[in-house]
């Protein structure tokens, strides 16, 4: 091998381009030499040395945006920097910070070990934030199933026989779901590869090169099947509607936070992926994605919302109420394609829904007791009284997943509504107007659960698990998501700035 | 003689794939399993595809087969389960061989291929192309699948160990 080679394989893979994502996979393996250096105290480093490491890096992508890579396809064109892929990443580093925050609450209840945790999060993390960048089907493919198997072994963390039983279910799932996503891209990539059509390409797994294919042969029989397929892989991932079965049973099988992590990170997977896909390089089989994508949102919005109604475990009430909320993104990207202003709708609502998801999973965190799986809605009886913080932070987080005015899940919402109200989709739009007026339901039945008195029940046993003190770490990362959630729902400012750029 | 090997190999495995399904037995079907992939070998090298076959080969009939095979043992499952058919099974069962042979059905009237004889060796044919490729282009994969076979293996550890506690919670 002489030495132009290399010089070319150095011009081509810029690894300076993915600096955070390496300083998270450095960071993962520290963690680990941690544990192997202070046997004895690791339990209290670890988490610390995560949230610093993960505060550290996400003030680095803060302070370096925009990135010097901005619009420039690196690793061969495997990945892009784009806008909306900073967006995305700022996005997954708030989400594992939250996440290893509540982790420090839930795990202090278990007897387990604490290091693979966060660090199978940290490495999960880094594989979304390539994902949100991927250019490239194999990278796209590759940093998926990272993600989905660090989730496999986090759902099932606790080993107790639900949430055995719910890693199992997600295994299956899973898998399911990635084979026929799989089977999708093969079909794609075969077809785009037959020398027989025009516009064939070599390279027919890269999303440009796949794009210019799909425009050159609108209606291609086999590619419109894949592209079929790899949406319906997709859906599984955001729990849309007939492919959202294993959703209720795994967020309650799961741990608090990774029933977080579920929730919001793997979600914004879904849709980061469905933006790139559906909105680029489907573009030219609308005629195809656009009802798909228009079906998934009506029936996950009414689905979702009208089977939250009748839970009673908080996690499988927030789980079906996901499937509502991956509903009303859904509808955003339904609006993609004939209102530009929805791609920025997206992330805000992301943005809302991680900040008002949060609050409400770190409350949980608290509340629930030695058994995970088991938080009712009689255990926040009395929360207001005995906890008023939490309470609080609870409501504003409740209110702003409702979609009430003043908090930031409202603007989401008006958002989102008035993008698909741009796009001419009025039949979903009345969908959505009526998935929120049943969404106030339940999130106020949770919220009466916490503020007032419960009838017919004795007042000096305490019906609920102990409730964890509230440490400095975790009260200000709770009141900062609060002070958020209230001060973006009045003014958006730079942040919506930032997320509507283009 | 390319017709009847591929008519050979292609009747082959699709005999070994019904035979996985309708075994009563989990070793026997895990033993047509393997042989329904050497099938489907023979039919890639058919192809050209030698790459593909040996991997084929070594990696699903060799190693993940035959943990299949050593697992079901290890297990001790037996075949004694029958699966009736009988109410909605039956129903599903129809229906799902109906979409089946829709999906088939489809494929066959629309789906065809029309092809040239190939112009160029695919990327992924030859084994030092491969690996050239593997090294150069997508060394960034190559690199997450490092970590991701570490977290796998953190996963077992974690999931199956006995954990005994050695630190005060913080």
């Amino acid at each position: 091998m002489d030495i132009s080679v290399l010089q070319t394989l150095a011009s081509r893979n810029l690894w300076g381009a993915i600096t955070p994502e390496i300083l998270l996979g450095g960071l993962a393996l520290v963690l680990l030499v941690i544990e192997l250096l202070f046997p004895k105290e690791h339990g209290r480093i670890v988490p610390v040395a995560a949230l610093v490491g993960l505060v550290t890096i996400l003030g680095g992508v803060l302070f370096n945006a925009p990135s010097a890579y901005l619009n420039q396809e690196t690793f061969n064109g495997l990945l892009v920097h784009t806008h909306g892929g900073q967006v995305m990443r700022v996005f997954f580093l708030l989400a594992a910070i939250m996440v290893c925050v509540i982790a420090r609450v839930s795990l202090a209840k278990q007897t387990l070990p604490r290091v693979e945790f966060y660090h199978i999060v940290l490495v999960v993390t880094a594989a979304m934030m390539l994902l949100a960048q991927s250019n490239h089907l194999v990278l796209f493919f590759v940093a998926l199933e990272t993600v989905t198997i660090g989730l496999y072994i986090l759902v099932s963390y606790y080993r107790t026989s639900l949430t055995l039983e719910a890693g199992l279910k997600y295994l299956v799932m899973g898998a399911l779901s990635s084979s026929l996503m799989l089977f999708g891209i093969v079909l794609l990539y075969g077809v785009a590869g037959n020398p027989a059509l025009p516009a064939h390409t070599a390279q027919s797994m890269h999303y440009g090169q796949l794009a210019a294919f799909l425009a050159a042969n609108p209606h291609n029989f086999l590619a419109s099947i894949g592209i079929v397929l790899v949406l319906a892989g997709v859906a599984f991932k955001i729990g849309a509607f007939p492919f959202q079965i294993w959703v209720p049973d795994v967020y309650q099988g799961a741990p608090t936070p990774v029933t977080a992590f579920l929730a919001v990170s793997s979600k914004a997977v879904g849709f980061t992926a469905l933006l790139a896909l559906a909105g680029t390089v489907f573009a030219s089989y609308a005629w195809l994605v656009a009802p798909v994508l228009t079906f998934f949102a009506a029936t996950t919005l009414l689905f979702g919302n009208f089977a939250a109604l009748t839970q009673h475990n908080v996690k499988r009430l927030i789980g079906l109420s996901g499937v509502s909320h991956a509903g009303f993104l859904l509808l955003g990207v339904a609006a993609v394609s004939r209102a530009p202003m929805a791609v920025g709708a997206i992330y805000f609502y992301l943005f809302a829904y991680l900040l008002a998801s949060f609050a409400v999973f770190g409350v949980m965190a608290h509340v629930a007791g030695a058994n995970d799986a088991d938080q009712e809605l009689d255990h926040y009886a009395g929360l207001a009284k005995d906890r008023p913080f939490l309470a609080l932070v609870l409501a504003l987080g409740l209110g702003s997943l409702a979609g009430i005015p003043p908090l930031v899940g409202f603007m989401g919402k008006l958002f989102i509504f008035i993008a698909a109200f741009q796009a001419g989709l009025y039949g979903l739009l009345a969908i959505a107007v009526i998935g929120v007026v049943v969404s106030i339901y339940y999130y106020f039945g949770w919220i009466k659960a916490a503020f007032f008195e419960t009838w017919g029940k004795s007042a000096d046993a305490p019906a609920h698990p102990a409730r964890t003190p509230v440490d400095f770490v975790t009260g200000f990362a709770l009141s900062a998501l609060a002070l958020a959630v209230v001060v973006l729902g009045f003014y958006q400012g730079p942040l919506g700035v930032w997320l509507s750029a283009r | 003689m390319a017709q009847f090997l591929f008519l050979l190999f292609a009747i082959f495995t699709v005999l070994c794939a019904v035979g996985v399904v309708v075994n009563k037995n989990a070793v026997n079907a895990s033993i047509c399993l393997i042989l329904c992939l050497v099938g489907v070998a023979g039919l890639f090298v058919q192809l050209d595809a030698y790459l593909l076959a040996f991997v084929l080969l070594l990696v699903y009939a060799g190693a993940v087969a035959a943990l299949f095979l050593f697992i079901v043992m290890l297990l001790d499952v037996q075949g004694k389960e029958t699966f009736g058919l009988r109410g909605i099974r039956t129903i599903a069962g129809f229906v799902a061989f109906a979409l089946l042979l829709a999906g088939i059905g489809s494929v066959a009237l629309k789906g065809q291929i029309v092809s040239s004889p190939p112009v160029s060796v695919a990327g992924g044919a030859q084994l030092k192309l491969y690996a050239y490729q593997l090294f150069t282009t997508y060394l960034l994969p190559v690199q997450i699948i490092g970590f991701l076979l570490l977290i796998s293996m953190l996963g077992v550890i974690v999931l199956s160990k006995k954990h005994e506690i050695t630190e005060d919670a913080p």
